[in-house]
């Protein structure tokens, strides 16, 4: 074995342990353990076995194995930065709701000279 | 109809100005003293400012009790934000007619009449003051040329001046305007839904009042930059 293997291995235990952990604090949904459990597993498949990513690698139509995976991990963080990036837009929308509400609310409950005048004139 | 003259004494209680105010203590005084002067309902809406904006129009408040409204976000969240919760409070309130109104004095409030007839006369559900181009230095011309063209691109409507602050709705544009924008992107998003709801639209020339003050705020070359990438980013959402 080459010496990334063994960091391949080692990185991917780690993470797997780490990510049970959090599911068993509830930090971690379910299906979100599943698929770390299963990205790692690969990781670690495909440090132990390089060979195998070529066979992959020319089911797509790529040379090497390697770049299959740059290529896929290319792609998974665009997904994943676009996937943040609607998370984020999301969210401000929720915030600026949630201020426009305190906005609204607050002057209605504070009593204003408004209301004051308008008993007065009734 | 009410007449408009400034000397009448009843309230203009179904013409609501809703005024964005974000940092604006140098100018809010006038402009909301003029308004209430001119017997409008003005609803103030201090978008977390850090400067004395909010004192201000709580003191001006006390002053004019009935006609001025204020509503505060606890933190900024931009002209688009500031605008819809304006506009939702007016609903609240029962206008009839809502105008938006800039807050740094590049409006003239005897416009408002101009952008509130064709509502009155039922010609129009919303209607956009349209600055005169040639008065405006050469940067702000340029830029608002560029976002009425990328207005023209993006959404399909040509309109004279997509970026002017001083505009009027009725209730039914009102309740139908789905503003997600939250920055000055809310002038083309209005635009934007004007066609979606086909909405009738007029364009009413209005003045504009330039000062040092007015022109370092609003729609510069920068912001006008922004506003094109955030609109790409909404049509690439899209698909």
């Amino acid at each position: 074995m080459i010496i990334y293997q063994y960091i391949g291995l080692i990185i991917g235990i780690l993470a797997m342990i780490i990510v049970i952990l959090r599911f068993r604090e509830g930090k971690t949904s379910s299906g979100m353990l599943i698929f770390w459990i299963v990205l790692w597993l690969l990781i670690i498949g495909a440090s132990l076995f390089p060979d195998t990513t070529s066979i992959f690698a020319n089911l797509f139509g790529i040379g090497r194995g390697l770049d299959l995976i740059l290529i896929l991990g290319l792609i998974g963080s665009f997904y994943l930065i676009f996937k943040l990036y609607t998370m984020i837009e999301k969210l401000e929308m929720e915030i600026t709701e949630l201020v426009r509400q305190i906005a609204l609310n607050q002057e209605t409950n504070e009593p204003s000279e408004e209301d004051n005048t308008d008993k007065e004139y009734n | 109809m009410q007449k408009q003259s400034l000397n009448h004494e009843d309230l203009q209680k179904d013409i609501f100005i809703v005024v964005p105010a974000f940092n604006e203590e140098r100018t809010v005084t006038k402009v909301v003293t003029e308004l209430c002067q001119m017997k409008y309902m003005v609803v103030v809406v201090n978008d977390g400012s850090h400067d004395k904006t909010y004192p201000i129009v709580k003191k001006l408040q006390k002053k004019y009790p009935q006609q001025i409204s204020v509503y505060s976000h606890p933190i900024n969240r931009g002209l688009g934000a500031a605008l819809k919760t304006g506009m939702e409070a007016s609903l609240r309130k029962g206008a009839k007619y809502i105008v938006t109104f800039d807050a740094d004095c590049q409006h003239d409030p005897n416009d408002i009449d101009n952008v509130c007839e064709p509502l009155k006369r039922d010609e129009a559900d919303v209607v956009l003051g349209d600055r005169n181009f040639d008065d405006m230095p050469l940067t702000k011309k340029l830029s608002n040329q560029i976002m009425n063209f990328i207005t023209l691109i993006f959404y399909g409507v040509k309109v004279n001046d997509s970026q002017s602050g001083l505009r009027a709705f009725n209730i039914k544009a009102t309740t139908l305007l789905e503003i997600n924008s939250r920055g000055y992107g809310v002038s083309s998003e209005i635009v934007r839904e004007i066609k979606k709801n086909h909405l009738r639209l007029a364009e009413v020339p209005i003045k504009t009042i330039y000062t040092p003050y007015s022109i370092a705020k609003g729609t510069n070359a920068s912001v006008g930059l922004q506003i094109l990438v955030k609109m790409i980013i909404d049509i690439l959402k899209k698909i």
